[in-house]
């Protein structure tokens, strides 16, 4: 505790001018957050921010809804194309995964500024890589941590009493309950999440070896050794889909709203917080639960990152450390406001800061507290681009 | 009095020139935004290090999967949504020419112009789904099923949903554009005259309408048509929310691709925009084929003198049809209003077990910055094409010399090219030439949109204006802009506020554009509807659906009453 106080005492006075200089530039503009729009919670949870960056900085945080964060990585990229260095429209991005590999990939993130954040010490970076790595590739200081999410399932307890715990279950369940179950297709992410969580629980018994390449880049002789359990295991699998596996969903939503419809009994979310609020909505019945598989939830970490091109990019820096900040994360983590896991380590916190923190209790549709016994960690991105290909080739044209 | 003379000069140069002005504002953008598709389609991308000219997009593009599925579900339903479409139109209007269940009719459809596609499609997958309204109403007293059962509709793989779904809009933008074109005063009451003569000589009612009417209104049709040809065989909210996806139709692979995270698919997209130019342009050169194909074969039938064909069983299946087709849309409307205020609703109840405000409270609270958007862009976009449509229609008149047949297409040209191949490539133009103003923006692309409408609605009257008034006016001394301004408008205050309600419909419910051109910036009730459709549930897209119809409809409420008002109120 003594040696991290005296390290954060460090970094301040190292920063402390080059901070001042960013505070002092960056109050008074406006900041364009370009950010998925989907979900009311959400949605309500960023303009809270806007209130409190408003009235500390009075900066003026526009949230840009999207349907599809891609929409503003083309943006960013038709800027570039058109010569515009320096007026780009988008000043602050959420993201992570395969969309910041992309941008990443083409030059089209500020670089040098996340970990620089007075507040990203309180995310022990030392002890805690998930927030330097985003999918396995460093993000470089061009992203700072935001939350931190997990694949959790649902199901509707009058369609079915025992869902099943585990991948294999799963199969032996979809065979019982024929035309129950599906997912979004790839490569819309939630899809995408299901088939890397598939991945990864095939190799659960993997030699060490073969496991390990899951966290190296795709090359052409590692994809079929890799990847052909996963095919094996969903050639048994869709048969037993909804619709036989002829016609998949596009979005998590649209499961949401087929489970609603009683066509599906077993759902999934990377946004665990999103059940109840679906149930108190009425969006969802009132008879579903929710649940972690018992073979690992996959989880990861999402993001706020700054185009190169930004028009204010220092003011976006503040509000990228606001939403750092314990009081911030602390109301993001609210299972009423939004219930995204903060990306701060406890242990880093002021006793003051630490109280923030303290649970209330659940919706009965809710995941259960601690339910998560073990998180697997995401491929590495490449292998992405490497499903969806495939899927596409073997699935993607049923008739 | 000299000064007089110079302004009147000056509205009249000002009036010659507004034709080309026009005509530069829609060619433009439109061909610019297809070269800004093209390059990159031959690989030209220096966002991508990109800078060799070559086929590799093409290349890419006809090695994907399933491209001929999809190529051919896109025009399987293109062509087939129009047809039935059309022949439904045709039908309808034939049997009920001259009588006054053509008007209840309109009355009944016109409201389903201005649902958003987005929003129809939610409506009829609701319907026809496995655990829509209709299993609702059989289930479970007489089907015994407690869960939805299997079904293949929609997201069947021949496209059928989809096809009922284009059926279901455009057959009410069809019968209104004829019923338009009916309410002409001279051709209408020709027609109608006709057709009298026809039935006193002894043709069946719908027999006189498809020998007399038919060959006279067809051609003023025409460009309508390919409109929804066009449309339908290149639109994306349809077959997104209704069609299959393994593989879809071709315009949703390619947005797919544009949107894909992996950027260098933006070149297969460009290339794939560019095939579904192709597509549109083979689909209207098939049905200009199927024009004279049946032109020919029927040609001898117009005079061969017959007066009925089946004629009882055709009029019961129109009536029967028209019926079906009533309801169909009846009940997505009633789903739309009931899934807006529905508590929980689990199959197989066939109403909502409670009704809550909830959802209508929760989209109020979001709601103000994108009305104000979606006023403010639709004003301004409707207010200039109206001024520029109506000083062209003046220099028609100050020239004698009406607008050639190109440019008439010209006019057409949004509506014919799929906005697919062409906003992409808008949205980098407006990049090179460093428009930083989403609004402007954002306007100038409705206004691409808005203009073809409006010019369609006002055209017809303008020209069809008594010119006496206008020559008595002049000789009187009247100055060419106080005969256009003071004689001309005031008679066509009617259909001007149609066609300006008609515009604020057609800006209203803009995605693709307003999104592209604004960067995400603007947001409208258009935007947030389809981001909450995207993200929301069924609940609140229909709520933002009935918002979505209720401001166009107070446009027309508005344009329907203003007149009466007004010229109530010169009467007394």
């Amino acid at each position: 505790m003594c040696l991290l106080t005296a390290f954060s005492v460090f970094a301040n006075d190292a920063s402390n001018t080059v901070w001042q200089k960013i505070q002092n530039q960056g109050k008074n503009q406006s900041v364009y957050f370009y950010a998925w729009g989907g979900d009311a919670q959400i949605n309500a949870y960023i303009q809270w921010a806007a209130q409190q960056v408003k009235a500390k900085y009075n900066i003026n945080l526009v949230h840009v809804k999207l349907s599809d964060t891609s929409e503003a990585v083309s943006r960013v990229l038709a800027e570039k194309s058109a010569n515009n260095h320096t007026q780009g429209s988008v000043d602050l991005i959420w993201i992570n995964g395969a969309n910041f590999a992309a941008m990443s990939k083409h030059g089209l993130l500020l670089k040098d500024w996340a970990d620089k954040l007075p507040n990203f010490i309180y995310t022990n970076p030392e002890n805690n890589p998930s927030v330097l790595f985003d999918f396995g590739l460093p993000t470089q200081g061009m992203e700072a941590p935001w939350g931190q999410a997990s694949l959790t399932f649902y199901y509707d307890t009058l369609a079915t009493s025992a869902p099943p715990q585990t991948l294999n279950e799963l199969l032996s369940w979809s065979k019982a309950n024929p035309g129950r179950f599906s997912y979004p297709k790839p490569p819309d992410f939630l899809g995408m999440s299901f088939l890397k969580y598939a991945l990864v629980v095939l190799h659960q018994h993997s030699d060490a070896m073969l496991q390990a390449k899951l966290n190296q880049p795709v090359s052409d002789e590692n994809t079929a050794q890799v990847l052909d359990s996963l095919w094996a295991f969903l050639n048994k699998l869709h048969p037993n889909l909804w619709r036989n596996g002829e016609y998949f969903m596009q979005s998590g939503v649209q499961m949401r709203r087929l489970i609603d419809d009683t066509e599906l009994s077993i759902g999934f979310t990377f946004s665990a917080p999103e059940v109840p609020a679906a149930v108190k909505r009425y969006d969802l019945p009132k008879s579903i639960r929710s649940y972690a598989m018992q073979d690992g939830s996959l989880s990861n970490t999402h993001f706020v990152a700054i185009p190169y091109n930004a028009s204010h990019a220092q003011s976006a820096q503040l509000v990228a450390n606001f939403l750092l900040s314990p009081a911030a994360q602390a109301h993001k983590q609210k299972p009423a406001i939004w219930g995204d896991k903060t990306v701060l380590i406890q242990t880093s916190l002021t006793a003051e800061q630490q109280a923030l923190f303290k649970a209330v209790k659940p919706h009965p549709s809710a995941l259960p507290l601690n339910s998560i016994k073990r998180t697997l960690s995401e491929p590495h991105p490449s292998w992405v681009e490497a499903i969806n290909t495939s899927w596409e080739a073997r699935y993607g044209t049923s008739q | 009095m000299s000064k007089v003379l110079h302004t009147a000069d000056l509205f009249s140069r000002l009036v010659k020139i507004t034709p080309y002005c026009l005509l530069a504002l829609l060619t433009i953008p439109v061909l610019g935004g297809l070269i800004g598709v093209m390059l990159p389609a031959f690989g030209w991308a220096p966002a991508l290090n990109k800078t060799n000219m070559s086929l590799a997009g093409f290349n890419a593009l006809w090695d994907t999967p399933g491209l001929s599925q999809m190529i051919g579900l896109s025009i399987r339903t293109g062509l087939i949504s129009t047809l039935i479409a059309f022949a439904l139109m045709i039908i309808m209007l034939a049997a009920f020419f001259n009588s006054v269940w053509l008007k209840r009719i309109e009355h009944l459809l016109s409201p389903t112009l201005v649902i958003p596609h987005a929003a129809a499609a939610i409506a009829v997958s609701f319907l026809i789904a496995p655990s829509g309204l209709f299993t609702r109403l059989f289930s479970p007293w007489l089907t015994g099923w407690q869960l939805a059962p299997e079904g293949s509709l929609p997201y069947d793989t021949f496209g059928w949903s989809i096809i009922i779904g284009l059926v279901l809009k455009e057959l009410p933008f069809l019968l209104l554009i004829a019923l338009g074109i009916l309410a002409q005063p001279e051709l209408g009451k020709k027609l109608r005259k006709q057709h009298q003569i026809a039935v006193n000589l002894g043709y069946y009612p719908m027999v006189a309408f498809f020998k007399v009417v038919l060959p006279n209104l067809y051609p003023l049709l025409r460009l309508p048509i390919f409109a929804v040809l066009a449309y339908a065989s290149a639109s994306v909210e349809m077959p997104l929310i209704l069609g299959p996806n393994t593989p879809p139709t071709l315009a949703v692979a390619i947005m797919h691709w544009f949107n894909d995270v992996d950027l260098t698919l933006r070149i297969k997209a460009s290339a794939g925009a560019l095939l579904q130019l192709a597509i549109t342009v083979g689909l209207l050169l098939i049905w200009l084929l199927l024009e004279k194909v049946i032109a020919i074969v029927f040609s001898q039938s117009l005079i061969n003198g017959r007066r009925h064909y089946a004629h009882q069983l055709v009029r019961t299946f129109t009536y029967v049809f028209t019926c079906v087709i009533l309801a169909f849309i009846a009940a997505a409307l009633i789903g739309l209003v009931l899934w807006s205020v529905a508590g929980y609703w689990r199959f197989p109840d066939t109403l909502p077990s409670s009704l809550v405000l909830l959802h209508f409270e929760n989209a109020f609270t979001h709601i103000h910055t994108p009305l104000f958007n979606t006023f403010v862009i639709g004003f301004v976009s409707t207010g200039f094409a109206t001024i520029l449509v109506l000083l062209c229609l003046e220099a028609e008149q100050i020239t004698a010399k009406p607008l050639s047949k190109w440019a008439q297409i010209i006019i057409y040209l949004p509506l014919l090219v799929p906005s697919i191949a062409f906003l992409f490539g808008i949205v980098w133009l407006q990049q090179l030439l460093n428009s930083q103003h989403a609004f402007f923006n954002v306007i100038f692309v409705h206004l691409l949109f808005v203009l073809p409408y409006v010019f369609l609605s006002i055209a017809d009257s303008y020209r069809r204006l008594d010119p006496r008034f206008a020559r008595v006016a002049a000789s009187l001394g009247a100055s060419p802009w106080k005969v256009f301004f003071q004689v001309k408008l005031p008679q066509l205050f009617a259909p001007i506020l149609i066609a300006m309600a008609l515009g604020l419909a057609i800006s209203f419910g803009q995605y693709l554009s307003t999104l592209l051109a604004g960067g995400g910036r603007i947001a409208t009730i258009t935007t947030e509807a389809v981001t909450l459709a995207n993200g929301a549930s069924r609940r609140t897209s229909a709520v933002y659906a009935i918002l979505q119809m209720g401001l166009p409809l107070l446009g027309f409420i508005l344009a329907w009453g203003l007149p009466r008002y007004v010229f109530n109120n010169k009467q007394l």
